[in-house]
């Protein structure tokens, strides 16, 4: 990315000094306020015992922590069984499509054959097709499959893409064609050209897709709900849900759950942050 | 931006001005009318009595539990429970159940100890909520069916239709299993033109929780709760005009409550009919029939005691305490409120964690629904358990083994004890530990005497109409217009009318 | 012509898995759709009758799907404007390099972790009338929050689910604007500067210009999310206060708790299928409306 110490914005190149600095520090620490403090609450919450987390406002103080709730939200809730469904599903799927992505771009970047048109406009067609529509047929399907409940229901559907296929042959189109040309006649298949070359020029973006789809994949809650039936199998999106019902002293219970729950994708976008904002921006700031 | 704004507005007025004023249940075309085929009238002789000559076939008797059709029981799938002593073991059972918390725990360490008493059988339980039991079910194929589920109340024709299940008369009459001890009205519940369908095994009634503490600031008598509508307005009035609390009353919307079920609650203890053919026993039900006289001036007092001040409207209630929490509410108190029987048990736990000091455990009342004239009787709410058609016979004759243990006397009064479920035979009452909790605490024993009270004729059993929970729902949706202060006939009418519609698409479909 | 033959079987094992996996759960669903379309089912989906394809205009057409309709749309133009304009404020606020700007980019972002039951599960917490932080403190300044609660009281309950809505986007509407501001050349705005334009100016001619591709995507993605709001609804008012529902979505139309069609597979395909036109029309118009009115400015 470009580095640039000046102001950029709306400013120009002098840097902020005076009321100006006050007035922008004051303005972001009042929004940082608003956004954050849903989040704060909510942590504050998960961190007390039930009678105190609806003590307002002392709720709000850092004080009388206790891990209790969170305990008790993960044994109630069965939330390690859930975030292991959660995680497996979604590796799985990462895994699937990035695969399938770097195969089917490869195809569309590095082949030609004939019906390229057609098939490439069949992938196009599924970009417009929403969740709504599919689940009530795939749940069927699933039923015929017997893959009600079981991970393959779960991972196997979401496997392909077509944004990731997209994302991918946007990098292979930038490969000129002569090294293609020149490696073809060193007698270089293509699978190893995808693999000794393709891949290694993508990496940044695979890394994307991979972070964008798990995040995709984890927070998925139609579909899950749709098939799963027990908690065996039952992602921690949907399975947050139970520990709603009980007594409203406990309420604080739904709270532990959701910072649990939030608390892996967290960990992993501190860590991941470039490759999320690849990610993100990947459909928006292209030509 | 013009042009988009131009654009979109006029898509918005096209799309507007599309509206049918129809209901989505009637799209399509109209279904080739299905006459309804005349069920054969059922005759019920006594020993002894023969059939008149001469006579046409006399209309249905009203007795309350009509005798097994045997032509009927014959189309339906077999029970062969004989199959059970000859299969080797172990069979494995799955069982689809919608308890949750202390109860889910409850109902499996009963199947534990099943499972570890004999080793013959092997049954898996799978939890879920009702409403999510009710849509796996419903979604799967013959292949993807448990061998037994558990489904409320309000299922009963729907599980019919499904033409899934083996009718537990089948396995009754296969094994020759003794009814006798079960409350009559609630094996009934679940039976259909003839045959009975599920055995009951968790089962609930409304009851009146109410403020003995609120009732003696009052200068009402404590032990002495309104019966009758009439009198829960007159104590209302003493409550609220005395101070001893804001509201007499807290009442809600909720399908399963005050929008829906209770309706039918209050209709059963009128002596009257909620649906046709007998609330859809002898036949299909085709409409509903509460907008009548009964209802109208039912809805009436309920909004009057809404907008006099005299009840608070909690809402739709989907969590299921707000009415109860209402009766602990600091500020503005009611001093008594409808709820399931069921929740006992759970409302005394909170009530002793001391949380609420304005209501302990001693303050808390409980006692029978108030009704119209104060008629007593309820209807059975809960759940029962059905035997699904597998096809294997060994494990058909396993389920039957397996519910009719949790039906048996002995785990009936566990379970009760523990969970404040009405236990459905009588003679679970004489053994413990149910017999220790009614002695010790006999506010559980008031759902069973108001089961037990309900007149004996056909009106006590509930509706069985297949879209049951769908028609509640819009009902529900008439109720809160009308606690909202909306003109009571033209709301009763609305929901009629949908509800007729429900039923008749219903039908339509399963027919 | 043989050469475009050579690669035939490569092709056709690479692009095997995906064809496979999209045209069994993705295009199948759509035809099966919309053959389901035009019937009406039982329960279990096995016994089913002809509605004729005179049910899709008839659930178009009904007050259920139109009122649906309508409050998906409300819940739209509710969530994208403030969305879009948050996102963007927000990122041109954080766009200074100022000491500390970085934590604030991250308070800023933070809720793209929040998946949208996360995000609705915090806000239904907050907004409990008996015992949510909100109610207890703010019920003197407006009372509806406790009585009856913001998500009970018909007028307030699809505003309270937007704010929730917005909250849960505002992380990614952040990221997305930031990149693009940080994409914008700064001799656009040095130009600009010296051609006397003060910030307003140079905000309405350089940056916003700039950003119209990213906001156009923006656009689509937050609209796109509203009218397919299922989860939202589902955890925080389960289609809305009756009798009123003034927050049943489309998709909890089909899919909700208390759907009335949720056992007629046929009347559910008809709804959805109906559902993919709304979008399909709604991404045409966002695509022309608005991508036409994007230049690069150079």
């Amino acid at each position: 990315m470009a580095t640039r110490s000046d102001a950029p914005g709306t400013g120009a190149t002098e840097s902020l000094h005076g009321a100006r600095k006050v007035g922008r520090y004051a303005l972001l620490i009042f929004v940082g306020f608003l956004v954050l403090f849903p989040i704060y609450a909510t942590l504050m919450q998960a961190l007390k015992s039930g009678p105190d987390a609806i003590d307002h406002p002392k709720s709000l103080l850092p004080i009388n922590l206790t891990l209790d709730t969170l305990r008790s939200a993960w044994t109630i809730g069965d939330l390690g069984r859930l975030m292991l469904n959660s995680i497996f599903v979604s590796v799985a799927v990462t895994l699937g499509v990035i695969i399938t992505s770097l195969l089917a771009a490869y195809a569309f970047a590095f082949l030609d054959f004939p019906g390229k048109g057609a098939v490439f406009a069949f992938f196009l067609a599924t970009l417009l097709v929403p969740a709504e529509l599919t689940v009530v047929v795939n749940q069927r399907t699933m039923d015929s499959l017997g893959w009600i409940n079981s991970y393959q229901g779960l991972i196997v559907p979401l496997v392909a893409t077509t944004f990731g296929m997209f994302l991918v042959r946007q990098v292979f189109l930038t490969v000129p064609k002569d090294l293609r040309e020149a490696a073809a006649l060193d007698g270089v298949g293509h699978l190893r050209f995808l693999g000794e070359v393709a891949v290694p020029l993508c990496r940044p973006t695979l890394g994307a897709l991979a972070l964008f789809t798990f995040l995709g994949t984890w927070n998925q809650y139609l579909w899950p709900q749709a098939i799963t039936t027990d908690d065996a199998h039952r992602t921690i999106q949907i399975g947050l849900e139970r520990l709603k019902i009980g007594d409203i002293d406990k309420l604080n219970l739904v709270t532990a759950g959701t910072v649990i729950a939030s608390l892996p994708i967290f960990i992993m976008l501190i860590a991941f942050q470039r490759q999320l904002v690849r990610g993100l921006t990947a459909g928006a700031v292209k030509g | 931006m013009n042009r988009l704004v131009a654009l979109t507005s006029v898509a918005v007025l096209v799309a507007a001005s599309c509206g049918s004023g129809e209901s989505i249940i009637t799209a399509g075309k109209e279904p080739t009318v299905v006459t309804q085929p005349t069920q054969p009238p059922q005759i019920t002789l006594a020993p002894g009595e023969t059939l008149p000559v001469g006579e046409t076939l006399p209309t249905v008797e009203t007795t309350i539990a009509p005798t097994t059709t045997a032509a009927l029981l014959d189309t339906l799938p077999d029970c062969p429970t004989e199959a059970l002593a000859a299969a080797s073991g172990p069979i494995e059972l799955t069982f689809w159940h919608g308890m949750s918390g202390p109860l889910a725990d409850e109902l499996t360490k009963l199947a534990n100890d099943y499972n570890a008493g004999q080793s013959k059988v092997h049954v898996t339980l799978i939890e879920g909520t009702y409403e999510q039991t009710i849509d796996k079910y419903l979604q799967s194929g013959q292949g993807n069916r448990p061998d037994l589920v558990q489904m409320p109340e309000y299922m009963v024709q729907t599980m019919v239709d499904t033409k899934s299940v083996v009718p537990v008369d089948a396995c009754i009459e296969s094994s020759g299993y003794d009814t006798s001890a079960f409350l009559p009205t609630v094996l009934d519940a679940w039976a259909t033109q003839g045959v009975r369908w599920a055995l009951p095994f968790n089962i609930s009634n409304p009851v009146l929780f109410y403020n003995k503490r609120m009732f003696a600031a009052a200068g009402l008598d404590p032990d002495n709760p309104p019966a009758s509508l009439d009198d829960l307005r007159a104590d209302s009035e003493a409550i609220v005009s005395s101070g001893a609390a804001k509201y007499g009353i807290s009442v809600d919307t909720n399908f399963d409550g005050g929008g829906g079920w209770y309706i039918e609650q209050w209709f059963a203890k009128a002596g009257e009919f909620y649906a046709d053919n007998e609330n859809g026993r002898t036949a299909r039900a085709t409409k509903v029939l509460y907008n009548n006289a009964t209802g109208q001036s039912l809805m009436t007092f309920m909004q009057s005691m809404v907008t006099d001040g005299l009840a608070f409207n909690v809402g739709d209630n989907a969590g299921g305490l707000d009415h109860l929490l209402k009766l602990a509410d600091s500020a503005e108190p009611a001093a008594m409120t409808i709820a399931s029987s069921a929740t006992i048990g759970g409302v005394l736990t909170v009530l002793d964690s001391g949380q609420f000091p304005q209501i302990t455990n001693d303050d808390l009342g409980i006692a029978a629904m108030p009704g119209p004239d104060g008629k007593p009787g309820a209807l059975v709410g809960g759940a029962a358990l059905y035997v699904v058609d597998t096809g294997d016979d060994a494990r058909t004759a396993a389920s039957w083994d397996f519910i009719t243990y949790l039906t048996a006397a002995q785990r009936q009064s566990e379970w009760s004890s523990v969970t404040g479920y009405v236990p459905v035979r009588t003679d679970a009452l004489t053994l413990d530990p149910l017999q220790t909790t009614l002695t010790t605490d006999p506010r559980f024993k008031v759902a069973y005497d108001q089961l037990l009270s309900a007149p004996d004729v056909p009106t006590s059993l509930g509706p069985i109409v297949g879209p049951l929970r769908e028609v509640r729902t819009v009902t529900a949706s008439g109720v809160a217009a009308i606690f909202g202060g909306a003109d009571v006939a033209t709301s009763l009418a609305t929901a009629s009318a949908q509800s007729d519609a429900l039923i008749a698409d219903y039908n339509s479909r399963n027919g | 012509m043989k050469r475009r033959w050579r690669d035939f079987p490569v092709a056709v094992g690479m692009l095997l898995p995906s064809a496979v996996i999209l045209g069994v759960f993705v295009i199948y669903p759509l035809v099966r759709a919309v053959q389901l379309g035009h019937l009406r089912c039982d329960a279990t989906g096995t016994r089913c009758r002809e509605g004729g394809w005179v049910q899709y205009v008839d659930v178009f057409r009904s007050n259920e799907f139109q009122h649906a309709l309508f409050n998906t749309t409300r819940l739209a133009i509710m969530t994208v404007p403030i969305g879009l304009a948050l996102g963007i404020g927000l990122a041109v606020l954080a766009d200074k390099q100022i000491r500390g700007v970085g934590f604030f980019r991250t308070v800023f972002s933070s809720t793209v972790a929040t998946s949208v039951a996360v995000a609705s599960l915090v806000w239904f917490v907050l907004l409990q009338p008996q015992v949510g932080l909100l109610p207890d403190l703010f019920h003197g300044l407006i009372p509806t929050l406790k009585q009856p609660g913001l998500l009970n009281d018909p007028t307030t309950a699809l505003p309270a689910l937007a704010v929730s809505s917005i909250w849960a986007s505002l992380g990614f509407t952040f990221i997305v604007m930031t990149a693009a501001l940080q994409g914008i050349p700064r001799e656009l705005y040095e130009s600009a500067f010296v051609d006397g334009a003060g910030g307003w100016m140079r905000f309405t001619n350089v940056t916003l210009p700039m950003l119209g591709p990213t906001i156009v995507f923006t656009t689509v993605v937050l609209t796109t999310r509203a009218y397919q709001a299922y989860a939202e609804v589902a955890l925080l008012t389960q289609g809305g206060p009756n009798p009123e529902r003034p927050t049943e979505s489309m998709a909890y139309l089909i899919y909700g708790q208390t759907s009335l069609i949720k056992n007629d597979i046929g009347l559910k395909s008809t709804a959805a299928v109906l559902l993919f036109f709304v979008l399909l029309v709604l991404a045409l118009v966002q695509f022309r409306g608005l991508d036409r009115r994007v230049h690069y400015g150079n």
